[in-house]
């Protein structure tokens, strides 16, 4: 580490902090100052009240009794407790099964399962709106040729359905990346762990147990972490495959907020949302920083 | 023209003191050896020498010119302080070719390519590169690429050459043809040189002078037949030898002897002298003696006498073939000694041994200083 | 390979469950490609249906060249944003991630500390005054506008990348260069940089792709139609009176050509920079 009385270090800096500075740095803060006013007059914490008890952010009368809307902070809310189990099993699942050199064309699959993070998200987004379309789409006639007539519809077109058409197709986009992590930590465990265990008399399951899991450990905190951050960031996805709708039943927060910018012209409410959102991003972040220390 | 002088040097990192106080100096043309443990400090004063550090306090000096003395604000950097040096990893240039990276100190002063390419050229000869001068680095063998880094630092032609363990990355057998050859070309340039290392008989096979430091400071320097014979303590000592010298504690009597508890050891007359004026009778002292001062009885008896034998029981002995590792205990008291291969003891066999009190060393108990 | 007759049973069962996946994880890709190169009366009902089946480039052509927002032109105005939205953060960021990795200075830290909360900052916490300062700036609806703010996006990532790359290439071959005589840019651009090749090259794979696959600040930034780039133009395809699949999914093809082909070419850059800018501390 060179100690530098020099100036050498800013030189190195500055073109960065030129960059940053006006299109980073300032529009951060000036969102969390626009989020205390509005129509340029200071109202202190009321916008955060009236955004937060908008049934488009958190809808408590619906919530969990009738279908959706339930709001969006619920809907992402929501969305994280599916997606992020699902695609931590998936994800580990799948790279246990490809470990070994038993699959034959192990890599292909892996592959495969990879694309969906390779494509853009807003192709990902059309594909979904594809796969629930009522007689293009795979997934109704599936439901269709198993009697389940209620399925058997264009997902993304009714309430009930669109959230959870976004959230099941954003399990294939995303699978993927916790594949990918999984297969690199596994491939970065000694063999030795294994040899040992399986002489200590271990089986499968308690190698799995005593061995892998607790190694995987600093990859699932980066998977865990990296999942609720893509969760809370959601956008592209759900702007192409349901808009949001229908009426607001797939509506999350990154949607909302570009809804209150580009739609009702409301910047005010736009950057409440702005700083609710980076809150909530916050918490992954600051976890994943600090169990890295 | 290329001395190397430093003078009360210190470097302290953050809340370590790497270096404390150092004065040592190095004639022009001199091979000087910075011998230690490693974490001793000898990576930091080459390192500072370089000016890839600079020292907190002190002066250093290259030739006439002061190069370093934070108190006057002084510190030239490296660049401008006509020295080479060779990295333990080598440090060659990964994406550049062994031509390039031979030229490079060259082609950054602005060298004209016709005199580079005369001069990279000569080097190659000289270190037998000439075949691999269109090879990159991860194409060479650990041999070769120490070539490349000495020969990067010889096209320099500099006033000192600066080396931090540039063997220890060889294997064994490499490493000896190395130190050879080394320690040729060093001869044959007449280049001032500073030589890092934990190795004590790269110390004492390639140095015109070691200087050993333990724990940031320096504790003796010396040519290698001083700091083998006539160490200053009790660290220089037992760093330096292998075993290691063996340290029995004793107290000095009245008639001449050092009681050792379960034995005694009678000194020679100006030993006990020296002793005598210095006070030390009737106080703890530690003798030290090397193992191959140490006799077998049975091969020794024209040395023996009853004021330097006693008799010991032998624990372990490791046969190195040429020699005989001899681990032995007189009750509580134990030491190593070397014997030759015709010395026939067996383990559990309780032998006489005999002390060469020429060449024992006494040391001060408390300063671990050597007396003689 | 042999597989002895004891492991048999569980070989078949593995492999089956395995390549079940792999045909779950493919099928909507299957049904994207049956879509595009068929005529659109043979895959309302399902592609799955394969009698008749006529191939056809029709879709594709009629993608390329729509009347409204030719995919063509959008493939070409993606290509003028993520080109230099993928050099200029490269540079700027490559610097600053050596400062950060070699040198000390006051502030360091924080200043790094802030860096990593800036990656995982929402987009939408900078569009509103962003907007608006563009529009100041007569920067809005011009590819200039949405480059430098893809500059500036890209920055916060690959500097954590780079400083990690950086901080694991060995600071004796630096040094050996300070001795040698270079001045520190030098050693930077002569030494450095390209000991770091991979590294760059992961980076510049991954913003390339991302930059490229933006949707929501094109969406913003963007908003005169012949200025949209080709994700933006996407969702805009479908038919006036039914979603015409043919054309959409044709239209889908051509805009994930490029990263799948870019991550097809570099996949072991592509795989390294993924698992490097997420894990490596």
């Amino acid at each position: 580490m060179r100690k530098s009385k020099s100036l050498t270090p800013l030189f190195f800096l500055l073109p960065a902090l030129i960059l940053m500075v006006p299109f980073v740095i300032y529009p951060v803060f000036k969102t969390v100052y626009l989020s205390f006013f509005l129509d340029d007059k200071f109202v202190g914490l009321e916008n955060y009240k009236n955004v937060l008890l908008s049934p488009d952010i958190v809808n408590l009368d619906r919530f969990p009794t009738n279908s959706p809307p339930w709001g969006a902070l619920i809907h992402n809310v929501v969305w994280i407790a599916i997606h992020l189990p699902a695609t931590i099993f998936l994800g580990l699942g799948i790279a246990l099964l490809l470990r070994g050199k038993e699959i034959k064309g192990a890599s292909i699959i892996k592959s495969i399962v990879f694309l969906g993070m390779v494509i853009p998200m807003i192709v990902g987004g059309l594909i979904i709106r594809f796969l629930f379309e009522e007689g293009a789409g795979v997934i109704p006639a599936i439901f269709k040729a198993l009697g389940i007539e209620g399925l058997a519809i264009t997902w993304t077109a009714y309430p009930k359905t669109a959230l959870f058409a976004a959230i099941l197709g954003s399990i294939w986009i995303w699978t993927g990346f916790s594949m990918l992590m999984y297969s690199a930590g596994l491939a970065s465990i000694p063999k030795d762990y294994y040899e040992a265990a399986l002489i200590d008399g271990a089986n499968r399951f308690q190698i799995f147990k005593n061995v892998t899991w607790p190694l995987l450990k600093p990859i699932t905190i980066v998977v865990v972490a990296m999942t609720l951050l893509w969760d809370l960031k959601i956008f592209d996805v759900v702007y192409v495959a349901t808009g949001g709708g229908p009426g607001g039943a797939s509506m999350v927060l990154a949607l909302q907020m570009w809804d209150y910018f580009a739609r009702a012209l409301n910047y005010n409410y736009a950057a409440v949302v702005a700083v609710l959102l980076t809150t909530l991003t916050l918490i992954p972040a600051l976890w994943l920083i600090r169990r890295r220390e | 023209m290329g001395e190397v002088k430093l003078l009360g040097v210190w470097k302290k990192f953050e809340d370590v003191t790497a270096v404390k106080d150092i004065t040592l100096e190095v004639k022009d043309g001199e091979f000087m050896i910075l011998l230690g443990p490693s974490g001793c400090g000898k990576t930091t004063t080459l390192r500072m020498i370089s000016g890839l550090e600079e020292p907190t306090k002190g002066q250093i000096y290259i030739g006439e010119k002061l190069v370093a003395d934070p108190e006057k604000g002084i510190f030239v950097p490296p660049k401008d302080r006509d020295i080479a040096m060779v990295f333990q990893s080598y440090a060659l240039y990964p994406h550049m070719t062994v031509y390039d990276n031979i030229a490079f100190p060259l082609k950054l002063r602005k060298i004209s390519k016709q005199e580079i390419d005369i001069r990279v050229k000569e080097v190659a000869e000289m270190l037998g590169l000439t075949e691999l001068l269109k090879r990159k680095p991860r194409e060479l063998s650990g041999g070769q690429r120490q070539r490349v880094a000495l020969g990067r630092a010889i096209i320099r032609r500099p006033h000192v050459f600066l080396m931090d363990e540039p063997l220890s990355n060889l294997d064994a057998k490499l490493r000896v043809r190395m130190r050879a050859e080394l320690k040729k070309l060093q001869r044959q340039l007449g280049v001032t040189t500073i030589y890092v290392t934990h190795d004590q008989v790269e110390a004492m096979t390639m140095g015109d002078k070691i200087a050993v430091m333990n724990a940031g400071v320096l504790q003796q320097v010396g040519t290698p037949e001083e700091i083998y014979n006539r160490p200053a303590n009790m660290f220089v000592a037992g760093f330096i030898g292998s075993p290691p010298m063996n340290f029995l504690n004793g107290t000095l009597t009245e008639g001449g002897f050092v009681d050792f508890g379960p034995f005694k050891l009678r000194l020679l007359k100006d030993q006990f002298a020296l002793l005598q004026e210095k006070g030390y009778v009737g106080k703890n002292l530690v003798l030290g003696i090397r193992p191959e001062d140490i006799y077998d009885g049975s091969l020794a008896q024209e040395r023996a006498s009853e004021n330097n034998m006693t008799r010991a029981t032998v624990e372990i002995v490791e046969n190195l073939g040429g020699e005989r590792i001899v681990y032995l205990s007189a009750e509580d008291i134990s030491f190593t000694a070397k014997f030759p291969p015709e010395s026939k003891v067996k383990e559990g066999q309780k032998i006489e041994i005999v002390f060469d009190m020429k060449k024992i060393h006494i040391f001060d108990k408390n300063t671990k200083k050597a007396i003689f | 390979m042999n597989i002895p007759k004891y492991k048999l049973k569980e070989f078949i069962i593995s492999n089956s469950i395995a390549w079940i996946l792999g045909v779950i994880w493919l099928i909507p890709f299957v049904g994207v490609l049956m879509a595009s190169i068929r005529p659109y009366r043979e895959i309302v009902g399902g592609w799955w249906h394969f009698s008749p089946f006529t191939i056809t480039l029709k879709n594709f052509v009629g993608a390329f060249n729509h009347p409204m927002f030719p995919i063509g032109e959008g493939l070409r105005n993606s290509l003028i944003i993520a080109i230099p939205s993928t050099i200029t953060p490269l540079l700027v960021a490559a610097l600053a991630a050596y400062a950060f990795a070699r040198y000390s200075f006051p502030v360091k830290h924080y200043l790094f500390a802030f860096i990593v909360f800036l990656m995982a900052l929402p987009q939408q916490m900078t569009i509103v005054p962003l907007y608006f300062l563009l529009r100041n700036f007569h920067l809005l609806n011009k590819f200039q506008g949405l480059i430098l703010v893809h500059s500036a996006w890209g920055l916060a990532w690959i500097i954590f990348f780079m400083r990690n790359y950086f901080s694991m290439l060995p600071t004796d071959v630096e040094e050996a260069a300070r001795i040698d005589g270079a001045s520190d840019f030098k050693i930077f651009y002569k030494i450095v940089l390209p000991m770091a090749l991979p590294g760059l090259i992961s980076a510049a794979i991954l913003q390339f792709t991302w930059v490229w696959s933006d949707f929501f600040l094109a969406l913003v930034f963007l908003q005169n139609p012949e200025k949209y780039v080709a994700t933006q133009r996407l969702p805009l395809l479908r038919g006036q009176y039914f979603v015409d699949w043919g054309i959409l999914t044709a239209a889908s093809i051509m805009v994930m050509l490029v990263p799948l082909l870019v991550y097809t070419l570099f996949q072991k850059y592509y795989i390294s920079g993924m698992i490097g800018w997420s894990t490596e501390k």
